[in-house]
């Protein structure tokens, strides 16, 4: 072939992929591709996109460990969290489904597979990061990645649960509203709403449904209230309650505040893990005396009986609950609230053993300390 | 290139001038509340001596050398001739050095030996001073077999010897009080003791003089020297509890102070708050200064340490207490000041 040929193949070959490239633009340009849910993608389209999203699924998260599943406590949190965050659009077992949520182009999936179909870091990916052009959105506090191995945790057990179990353990204290013709009239009829304190905190008599799940019952107005703020302001971080307290108005939260701070502290403990008593004592003495050698002060100083109305009780807490949020300090995820930066400073000088001990005792002395061990233990210190 | 001659002359002016300035910058930290070269006492004024010895020496040492190296360039033949003998360099280099250098460091070793002891009617009064992250806990003896904890302030007597035993709670510091004797360490595991006395009172200041963390600049404490009977009240006064709160406002204060959790690490002898990994607090209002010697000691200094101690002193053990509002922040001041 000769130099001139050559030539005029590579011009052939270049204008051939211009002319290709500039079709494609005119085809979107056109907008002759139909964009709407009611209609279903083309079927090459809708494989094209389906391979992107596993690949791109499988490629992030194939560095990550997923956790132990074996406490149940993370999967009740994950549930009842489930049942208002999650539901409304990916249907739970046995409930209605929302004729508006299938008119969704992708339509959220039934999660009852999900663990089948993904890893367990998969859906931690997924459930942190949502999806792009799906619907899907990301978690709201990023860097509680405590909570959204929770919410895995409840995926994983799905598969196992049947309409009746899910009842009972994602929305056991949730109570549907009689309303008579009139009130649905006026108020509406939903039952289900993610300002139910009640799903994961328990009621009046009822405990909440995991133990990482604070008691609230007996706690001050005023540190309820600065916490629903904080929640509201994301200040403090949760991708569970960050979306309930900006949902309360001023009044609401005020409201609510008052309503836990006056309810009768539950005695219902954690009955999981008994610590030995050795370790129960060495607890206790921090909690009264603090380690002054590491620059701990007692617990009591600031949660005991004479604490200021913003700062909480501690009494009865479940150790749990206690466990993960000294854990958040340590990370330091909960020190941009003025209450948080004081509790930070002293949080990271507690060693695991020491968080151990001391979240043990405090669930271990019930809602109220006698105020006589309160004196003693001062008075050694 | 050679430089014009009025460039030149320029030139040496401003360097002159250059060299005035440094030189009246470094001298202006031989005088006042912190220097070596203003003793307020025997330890000190002997370490002034050594060092004005030292300094006149080499200085006379320098001129003598720049002086012979002169005569070695530009002297006549006949100097220079001399200067290459070998019995000028045995007697310059190896006789002069022996004899100065042994006249130096036996001066040297007799001014930094111990002072006299102690004489038996006048016992030397006992002071504990612990080396902690970035502040100075002090322990005086209360006269009755006891001893009471203060901050950041060393109060002495005059003309009464002063032995402070110097321990530390974490990394090694160095207890240096420049007017009143020289640098001590706080070593871990150890007990230094220094001994000094001031001749007249007054107030000057000390530091720690050996890094010991981010914060190391801003550890200093004040010492104070007071006449004897003076001395006395002053004694009498701090071992005792803090005085009660007397207006609603340092009542609200002192509650403030409780309920907020301050109790856990400081004392405030006379109330329920016994913590005892801060400063004790019973007389913080009379101290000359709050931070260890880096604030004036006031209301508003309060109000700013309690809020803002992490941006005064980063790194420091106490939390930053951003949940007071201002009127609970001034009634908690208010009360502190107050605890003179």
């Amino acid at each position: 072939m000769t130099i001139g040929g050559k030539r005029s193949t590579a011009i052939c070959f270049v204008a051939a992929v211009a002319a290709l490239g500039l079709g494609a633009f005119v085809f979107v340009w056109s907008g002759l591709y139909n964009a709407a849910a009611s209609q279903p993608h083309l079927s090459i389209v809708h494989r094209m996109i389906e391979f992107a999203l596993r690949r791109s699924v499988e490629t992030h998260s194939a560095l990550m460990t997923h956790p132990a599943f074996d406490d149940s406590n993370l999967m009740r949190l994950g549930a009842a969290h489930f049942d208002s965050g999650c539901a409304p659009c990916h249907s739970a077992p046995g409930g209605m489904s929302n004729p508006v949520v299938e008119n969704m182009l992708p339509r959220p999936p039934k999660l009852t597979l999900a663990a089948s179909r993904w890893t367990p870091e998969q859906l931690f990916w997924i459930v942190k990061n949502g999806l792009k052009f799906t619907g899907m959105p990301a978690w709201v506090a990023q860097d509680r990645e405590d909570e959204i191995w929770a919410v895995v945790a409840f995926l994983e057990a799905l598969p196992n649960i049947s309409a009746a179990e899910y009842r009972k353990v994602a929305a056991a204290n949730v109570e549907a509203l009689v309303r008579t013709g009139g009130m649905i009239a006026k108020y509406g009829a939903g039952t289900e709403s993610i300002s139910q304190c009640d799903r994961c905190h328990g009621t009046r008599s009822e405990p909440p449904t995991s133990a990482l799940v604070p008691k609230l019952a007996g706690q001050s107005q005023a540190y309820l209230e600065i916490t629903l703020r904080c929640f509201a302001t994301g200040t403090r971080q949760s991708g569970i309650m960050q979306p309930v307290a900006a949902a309360l108005t001023d009044g609401d939260a005020a409201e609510l505040a008052k309503y836990y701070a006056g309810l009768p502290p539950t005695t219902a403990a954690d009955s999981s893990q008994k610590p030995p008593p050795d370790q129960l004592e060495r607890g206790k003495m921090i909690a009264l005396s603090g380690v002054p050698e590491n620059g701990i002060p007692p617990c009591l100083a600031c949660h005991g009986d004479k604490r200021a109305a913003t700062f909480p009780t501690l009494f009865g807490q479940h150790a749990a609950y206690l466990r993960n949020q000294l854990q958040l300090w340590r990370r330091g995820l909960r020190n941009q609230t003025a209450q948080g930066a004081i509790m930070a400073a002293i949080a990271t000088r507690l060693s695991e053993q020491q968080i151990f001990e001391v979240a043990a005792w405090f669930e271990s002395v019930g809602p109220r300390i006698p105020s006589e061990e309160v004196r003693r233990g001062r008075r050694r210190r | 290139m050679k430089m014009p001659r009025a460039a030149e002359a320029d030139w040496s002016r401003w360097t002159t001038l250059a060299s005035a300035v440094v030189v009246a910058f470094f001298f202006s930290g031989c005088a006042g509340v912190q220097s070596t070269l203003a003793p307020q006492g025997p330890e000190a004024a002997r370490v002034a001596l050594l060092s004005w010895v030292m300094f006149i020496a080499a200085g006379i040492i320098l001129l003598g050398v720049t002086l012979l190296c002169a005569l070695a360039i530009y002297g006549r033949e006949r100097w220079r001739g001399w200067l290459a003998r070998e019995g000028a360099a045995i007697g310059g280099g190896v006789a002069f050095p022996v004899v100065t250098l042994t006249a130096l460091l036996s001066c040297g070793l007799i001014l930094t030996s111990r002072g006299r002891p102690p004489s038996a009617d006048m016992p030397p009064l006992k002071i504990s001073v612990v080396g902690e992250r970035w502040w100075w806990r002090v322990f005086y003896e209360n006269g009755v077999g006891g001893s009471f904890e203060s901050a950041n302030e060393i109060r002495i007597p005059v003309n009464r010897p002063v032995e402070i035993e110097l321990t530390t709670a974490d990394v090694i510091h160095s207890f240096w009080a420049p007017t009143l004797a020289g640098k001590m360490d706080m070593i871990p595991g150890r007990t230094n003791m220094l001994t000094l006395q001031a001749t007249k009172a007054g107030v000057s200041r000390g530091q720690c003089a050996e890094y010991c963390g981010g914060a190391h600049a801003l550890m200093a404490f004040d010492v104070v020297a007071m006449p004897r009977p003076a001395y006395g009240e002053w004694l009498a006064h701090t071992a005792a509890p803090a005085a009660a709160p007397r207006s609603p406002i340092e009542r609200e204060g002192l509650k403030l102070f409780l309920e907020s959790g301050c109790g856990g690490c400081h004392t405030i002898r006379g109330t329920s708050a016994l913590g005892k990994i801060g400063p004790d607090l019973t007389h913080v209002g009379g101290r000359l200064s709050l931070g260890a010697a880096i604030l004036p000691n006031d209301p508003s200094a309060f109000a700013r340490w309690i809020r803002h101690n992490q941006q005064i002193k980063p790194g420091n053990l106490m939390p930053p207490y951003g949940i007071f509002t201002d009127n609970e922040l001034a009634a908690l001041s208010t009360y502190l000041s107050q605890l003179r």
